[in-house]
């Protein structure tokens, strides 16, 4: 059967994706940045702990989706996508391939469960997505895993509550356990950590803040599922809503978790840049 | 957990130098966000960049307001006008521009300081968490 091994977070700005792209990691701006990804980099692909599947969770900026829809949960079944043209040429990594049998099984099994998943095929996928691969896997000739994509609409409010998220989760864990295939699955929640995109107050970063978010991820994961959107905005920056996107991936994971690696790094261009590593605990 | 959505919308008003991405907004800047999809397309970023104001004008549902902001790139006026940054950096990644030079625009402070301020730690929370309590 299928089962999921590992969650693990990580912020997705485009500027990293532009810096992987331009060769310019190892420039003193952006060294530290990467550096706390060198620990993954080696674990996930060791055999044991490499995934089949990833199951990442990200949220579109106005690539695949305009103002014309609006889904709140999507899951991406076609068998690939291809990278976006976010406005400067599609980022040059390898065309994302799905696991569709798996995706297929989850949007049918979540919306048993009574989440409504919206289900696409056509849809290329921006730097939310394909920057957090470059981080854990680089500059690979073809990712090294299946991808499906789990798309979460935290622009256009209401986003969905951290609750919800949480239960989804939850609900795509039953999901990837009641799938035949012996697979090794991992849920990637994306985006965050503390960030402003607009007005004066752009710019706003939260260490304690942020610090804490990901302390109680392990120790404390009732607090956030019960943290309303405007503690992420006033705390966090308007875009720090992104975070509840990580809760998809800790509900995941079930009740108790251990956390294996972790990495804060102020500042990736806008943004403080967050990153952990979790295993299930039982 | 049911939350009040006149109250939930409400509070978005009580955070300082910051506009909320609500339907209200959205609504507003439906065609703004929509001419800055246009964008995504590299026939389209060619057409706009040879006759910026000819482009708009296949756009007769943004208004004069948006359309002069638009064209100034005045993206602090353009997120009053129902814009969206996630839309919008369409306009500045056509224009060669990174998310943190557009981003500080917005901020009264040149490229440089803005970013010498996110390489100290970024902008501290404090006493920008809530205009009425003022912490």
């Amino acid at each position: 059967m299928a089962h999921i091994t590992a969650g693990i977070t990580s912020s997705h700005v485009p500027a990293i994706g532009a810096a992987v792209d331009l060769g310019n990691t190892g420039e003193d701006y952006w060294k530290p940045a990467f550096a706390g990804f060198d620990w993954t980099k080696e674990w996930i692909m060791k055999p044991e702990n490499k995934p089949d599947v990833v199951i990442l969770v990200y949220n579109d900026h106005a690539s695949a989706f305009d103002m014309n829809l609006i889904p709140t949960f999507a899951i991406g079944c076609a068998d690939e996508f291809q990278p976006a043209d976010e406005g400067w040429g599609p980022r040059p990594v390898p065309v994302v391939k799905n696991h569709a049998d798996l995706a297929w099984h989850i949007a049918q099994s979540c919306i048993l469960d009574e989440f409504d998943m919206t289900i696409i095929n056509k849809m290329d996928v921006d730097h939310g997505l394909t920057v957090p691969l470059s981080l854990m896997f680089g500059q690979p000739e073809d990712w090294p895993c299946k991808v499906v994509p789990l798309a979460v609409n935290v622009v256009t409010y209401p986003p969905p509550s951290g609750n919800r998220c949480y239960n989804l989760g939850k609900a795509i864990r039953d999901a990837v356990d009641s799938f035949p295939e012996d697979l090794k699955v991992q849920v990637w929640g994306t985006g965050g950590m503390s960030h402003q995109l607009q007005g004066t107050r752009a710019g706003l970063i939260n260490a304690e803040w942020d610090k804490k978010f990901l302390d109680d991820l392990t120790a404390d994961p009732e607090r956030l599922r019960k943290m309303p959107h405007i503690e992420y905005l006033r705390e966090a920056g308007s875009e720090g809503i992104e975070l509840v996107m990580w809760l998809i991936m800790r509900g995941a994971l079930g009740d108790k978790v251990k956390e294996l690696h972790r990495h804060y790094h102020v500042a990736a261009s806008n943004t403080a840049l967050g990153h952990i590593v979790l295993e299930p605990a039982e | 957990m049911k939350q009040n959505i006149h109250e939930y919308l409400a509070e978005f008003d009580d955070i300082p130098g910051t506009r909320v991405y609500t339907t209200a907004r959205a609504r507003k800047g439906y065609w703004v966000n929509q001419f800055a999809m246009s964008l995504m397309k590299d026939e389209n970023r060619k057409r706009w960049l040879a006759d910026e104001k000819a482009y708009l004008d296949e756009w007769p549902k943004i208004t004069q307001e948006q359309k002069d902001a638009l064209l100034a790139r005045d993206y602090d006026k353009l997120l009053d006008l129902g814009g969206n940054i996630y839309f919008l950096a369409k306009v500045f990644s056509t224009d060669g521009k990174s998310y943190l030079q557009a981003v500080s625009t917005m901020t009264g402070m040149s490229v440089d300081d803005y970013r010498n301020m996110m390489l100290s730690g970024g902008r501290s929370p404090e006493g920008l968490r809530s205009k009425k309590k003022g912490y």
